[in-house]
C-alpha cells in the first residue's frame, strides 16, 4: 500500500514528465516552422497557413479520439474504416434523402458512435483485447463501406455539402474552428472532469481503478463511443472537403493518428498523454508534408522523415523521463 | 478426465467429418483448362481487379460480364482487394482461385514483380491466365495483356497541355498516384517524354496522391502555394484529378490553371463540361474486361491462343464529349459495347 503522499509525488512526477515531452514536440514544431520560413518564401503566407490548417483538421480531430483511447491503454485501429463509413453515409443521406449537410454530419457522428459503442462492448463484455476488437471493426467497417456504396464513390452532391470541410468563418477554415472546439473540449474533459481522472486511472492500472470503485466497463464503453463520434465527425469533414464519399478514404489513417499521439507524448502503455501534445504532433506531421511539397522533396523522403520524427520524439521523451525520475 | 475424453471424441468426429468433406471434393476437377485441352460445358472465370472501389474497375466488371453473357454459360467470379497497395492480399486471392479450380483467371496485377510467381503457379496448375490493365514482369508468352498503352496516352496528355497553354514558357506539375506501380511509371514516363518535345513547358513539381482524393487535394494545394505561376497540371488518375480540381477551385484559380486529367468518373465529366478540366484521357476499361473474358472463353472452348491487344484511349474534350463515339466509351453498355467485333 502506498500512502497519499507517495501518490501525490507520483502524480506530480507524471505531470512533469508529460509536460517535458510536450515541450520536446513543441520545440520541434517551432524549429521546423522557423526552418520552413527561411527555406521557402511561400511558407509563411496567409494562403499556406490556411491550407495547413484545413489539411490538419481531420487528422487532428481523429488523433484526439485516438489519444483518449491510448490513455486507457487501448488502441483504435478502426479509425480509417469508420471515418470512411461515416463520410460515405453522410454523403449518401444528402444525395439520396436530400438531408442538409448539418443533418448529414449528425448521421456521420451517429455512425461513428455506433461503431465506437460496438468496439467498447466487444472490449468490456466480450473481453477482446482492444487491438483485436478494433482490428475486427477495421475490417467490418471497410466491408460495410463497400456494401453501402457498391464500391463506387458517392458523387453528384450539392455545393452546400462542402460547407463543413471548405467553409470559412472570419477568414479561418470552419474545419479548424471545429478542431479547436473539439481539442479544447476534450482537453477540459481529460484534465478537469471526474471522467478524465478515471480515464487516466484506468490506463495506469485498470485493476486498481476497478477496486477504487471506478465504473470501468461503463467508462471504457464511453471512451470508445466518444472516440467513435469524433472519428465520425472527422470522416464527415474529410468527405465534405472533397465533396464526395470516398470508399477508399482513410486506409492507413490509424498510423498517422497514432504517430501524432505518440509524438505528442502519449504512451502506448497507458495512463499518459494530453490533447495539447497530440495537436502539436498532428501539426508536426502536417508541416513535414507541407514543407516537403513546398521544397520539392520526394514523397519517399517524406515518409522517412515522419518515421525518424516518431523515433526521435519517443526516444527523447523516454530519455528525459528517465532523467527526471532519477532526479526527483 | 471426463472433459478430456469428450474433447478427444469431439476431435475424432471433426477429423472424420473433415476427411469425408475432403474426399467429396477431390474428384470435382475434370482436368479441364489444361494445356491445349478444350473444355465443354459451363465455365467459371475469375476476374480480379487491382482493387474494388473505383468507377474504373466497375466498368471492367461490366465488360467482363458482357463478354460472359455474349459467350453464354460463363460465370464471372468477381473479387478484389480493398486497396491497390495490398499486393500480398492479391497474391493470396489469385492463389485461392487456383486452389478452388477456376477455369481461367483474368486479372490486373497490383505489382508487376510480386504477382509474376503466382501467375506461373496458376499455369503450372493448368489454369490459363490473361492479364488486364497491368501485366507482370516477367510475363510468360502464353499470357496475354489487354491494356491501355499508358505511355502513348500520357505523351498525348503532354501534347494536349501544350496545345491548351499555347506559346511561351509555362510551369506545369504532375500529380502521379502510386509510385512504384507499373501503370504509374508508364504514365509518368510517357508524360515526361511528351514534355521533352515542348520546350516551353517546365515541370516544376511532381507529387503522388496515393489514389486518395484528400491527399491529391493536399499536395495540389501545396504545389499551387510553392509555384504561384503554375499554369498547367496533368493528374494521372481519377482520385488525383478530383483532388487537383478541388484544390485549384479552392485557390480561386479555376480557368487560370489548365488541368488535363485521366479517367472518366461522373464528377470528372461534370468538371469537364463546366470547363474546370480541359481534357480527359479516357481508357476503355469495358474493353479490357470484355477482351479478357472473351478471349479466355475462346481459348478454353476452341483452344485459340490468346494474343495481347491495346484496348485504346479516347481524348475527351468539351467539344467532342457528346459525339456517339465518345458516349459509347463513357457510358458503355452491353447493348452498344465500345469494342471492335
Amino acid at each position: 500500500m502506498t500512502g497519499p503522499r507517495a501518490q501525490a509525488g507520483e502524480w506530480l512526477r507524471e505531470r512533469i514528465a508529460v509536460a517535458v515531452s510536450e515541450f520536446t514536440a513543441a520545440t520541434a514544431l517551432v524549429v521546423l516552422f522557423a526552418v520552413l520560413c527561411f527555406a521557402s518564401p511561400h511558407f509563411l503566407t496567409a494562403d499556406n497557413l490556411f491550407n495547413i490548417g484545413s489539411q490538419t483538421a481531420v487528422i487532428a480531430i481523429i488523433a484526439v479520439a485516438q489519444t483518449i483511447v491510448i490513455i486507457t491503454k487501448g488502441i483504435d485501429l478502426s479509425v480509417g474504416s469508420v471515418a470512411a463509413l461515416a463520410g460515405v453515409m453522410g454523403a449518401i443521406v444528402v444525395r439520396d434523402l436530400g438531408f442538409s449537410v448539418w443533418t448529414a454530419a449528425l448521421v456521420a457522428i451517429a455512425v461513428g458512435t455506433l461503431a465506437g459503442l460496438a468496439n467498447g462492448v466487444l472490449i468490456t463484455y466480450a473481453q477482446l483485447p482492444p487491438f483485436i476488437a478494433t482490428l475486427g471493426m477495421m475490417s467490418v467497417g471497410r466491408g460495410l463501406v463497400f456494401i453501402v456504396t457498391g464500391a463506387v464513390g458517392v458523387y453528384s452532391l450539392p455545393e452546400s455539402f462542402q460547407l463543413i470541410g471548405n467553409g470559412v468563418i472570419a477568414g479561418i477554415p470552419f474545419a479548424v474552428v471545429v478542431t479547436a472546439i473539439v481539442a479544447l473540449a476534450a482537453g477540459y474533459l481529460l484534465s478537469e472532469s471526474r471522467f478524465g481522472q478515471h480515464v487516466y486511472a484506468m490506463g495506469s492500472n485498470l485493476e486498481a481503478a476497478r477496486r477504487a470503485g471506478v465504473p470501468v466497463r461503463r467508462n471504457l464503453i464511453a471512451v470508445y463511443a466518444l472516440a467513435g463520434s469524433l472519428v465520425g465527425l472527422g470522416g464527415m469533414i474529410a468527405a465534405s472537403r472533397v465533396s464526395s464519399g470516398q470508399p477508399n478514404y482513410g486506409i492507413g489513417l490509424e498510423l498517422d493518428v497514432i504517430a501524432a499521439a505518440v509524438i505528442g507524448g502519449a504512451s502506448l502503455f497507458g495512463g499518459q498523454g494530453r490533447i495539447a501534445g497530440t495537436i502539436i504532433g498532428a501539426f508536426l506531421i502536417a508541416l513535414v508534408r507541407n514543407g516537403s511539397v513546398l521544397l520539392g522533396i520526394n514523397i519517399h523522403y517524406q515518409q522517412v522523415i515522419v518515421g525518424l520524427i516518431i523515433w526521435a520524439a519517443v526516444y527523447f521523451d523516454q530519455y528525459r523521463r528517465r532523467r527526471l525520475e532519477t532526479r526527483v | 478426465m471426463a472433459r478430456n475424453t469428450k474433447t478427444r471424441f469431439g476431435l475424432a468426429v471433426l477429423a472424420a467429418a473433415a476427411a469425408l468433406a475432403a474426399s467429396a471434393c477431390v474428384d470435382v476437377r475434370d482436368g479441364g483448362g489444361g494445356d491445349g485441352a478444350t473444355t465443354d460445358g459451363p465455365l467459371e472465370i475469375a476476374v480480379v481487379p487491382k482493387a474494388v472501389g473505383h468507377e474504373f474497375w466497375n466498368t471492367v466488371r461490366a465488360g467482363a460480364e458482357c463478354a460472359a453473357e455474349t459467350a453464354g454459360d460463363v460465370t464471372v467470379e468477381w473479387d478484389g482487394v480493398d486497396a491497390e497497395t495490398d499486393v500480398e492480399g492479391q497474391v493470396n486471392l489469385i492463389q485461392n482461385f487456383v486452389t478452388t479450380d477456376a477455369d481461367g483467371i483474368v486479372y490486373a496485377a497490383t505489382d508487376s514483380a510480386a504477382l509474376a510467381p503466382v501467375t506461373q503457379s496458376a499455369l503450372d496448375a493448368g489454369v490459363p491466365v490473361a492479364m488486364i490493365d497491368s501485366g507482370t514482369d516477367p510475363q510468360p508468352d502464353e499470357v496475354p495483356l489487354y491494356a491501355t498503352d499508358n505511355r502513348a496516352g500520357a505523351t498525348e496528355a503532354a501534347n494536349l497541355l501544350a496545345e491548351a497553354l499555347g506559346e511561351g514558357s509555362h510551369d506545369v506539375a504532375l500529380i502521379e498516384f502510386q509510385p512504384g506501380s507499373q501503370t504509374n511509371t508508364e504514365r509518368v514516363e510517357g508524360f515526361t517524354t511528351g514534355l521533352a518535345a515542348h520546350e516551353g513547358l517546365n515541370l516544376v513539381g511532381q507529387q503522388p496522391s496515393h489514389s486518395d482524393v484528400n491527399e491529391a487535394r493536399r499536395v495540389t494545394e501545396d504545389l499551387l502555394t510553392a509555384n504561384p505561376d503554375l499554369a498547367g497540371i496533368f493528374a494521372a488518375n481519377e482520385p488525383s484529378v478530383l483532388g487537383a480540381v478541388q484544390a485549384v477551385e479552392a485557390a480561386g484559380r479555376t480557368g487560370e490553371v489548365v488541368i488535363i486529367g485521366w479517367d472518366a468518373a461522373p464528377d470528372e465529366i461534370s468538371a469537364l463540361r463546366e470547363g474546370r478540366i480541359a481534357a480527359l484521357v479516357v481508357q476503355n476499361p469495358f474493353n479490357m474486361g470484355y477482351l479478357g473474358v472473351a478471349n479466355m472463353v475462346e481459348h478454353l472452348r476452341e483452344g485459340t491462343p490468346m494474343e495481347s491487344a491495346d484496348t485504346g484511349v479516347t481524348f475527351v474534350t468539351p467539344e467532342n464529349i457528346d459525339t456517339a463515339e465518345v458516349q459509347a466509351v463513357l457510358e458503355p453498355s452491353c447493348d452498344n459495347p465500345p469494342v471492335d467485333q
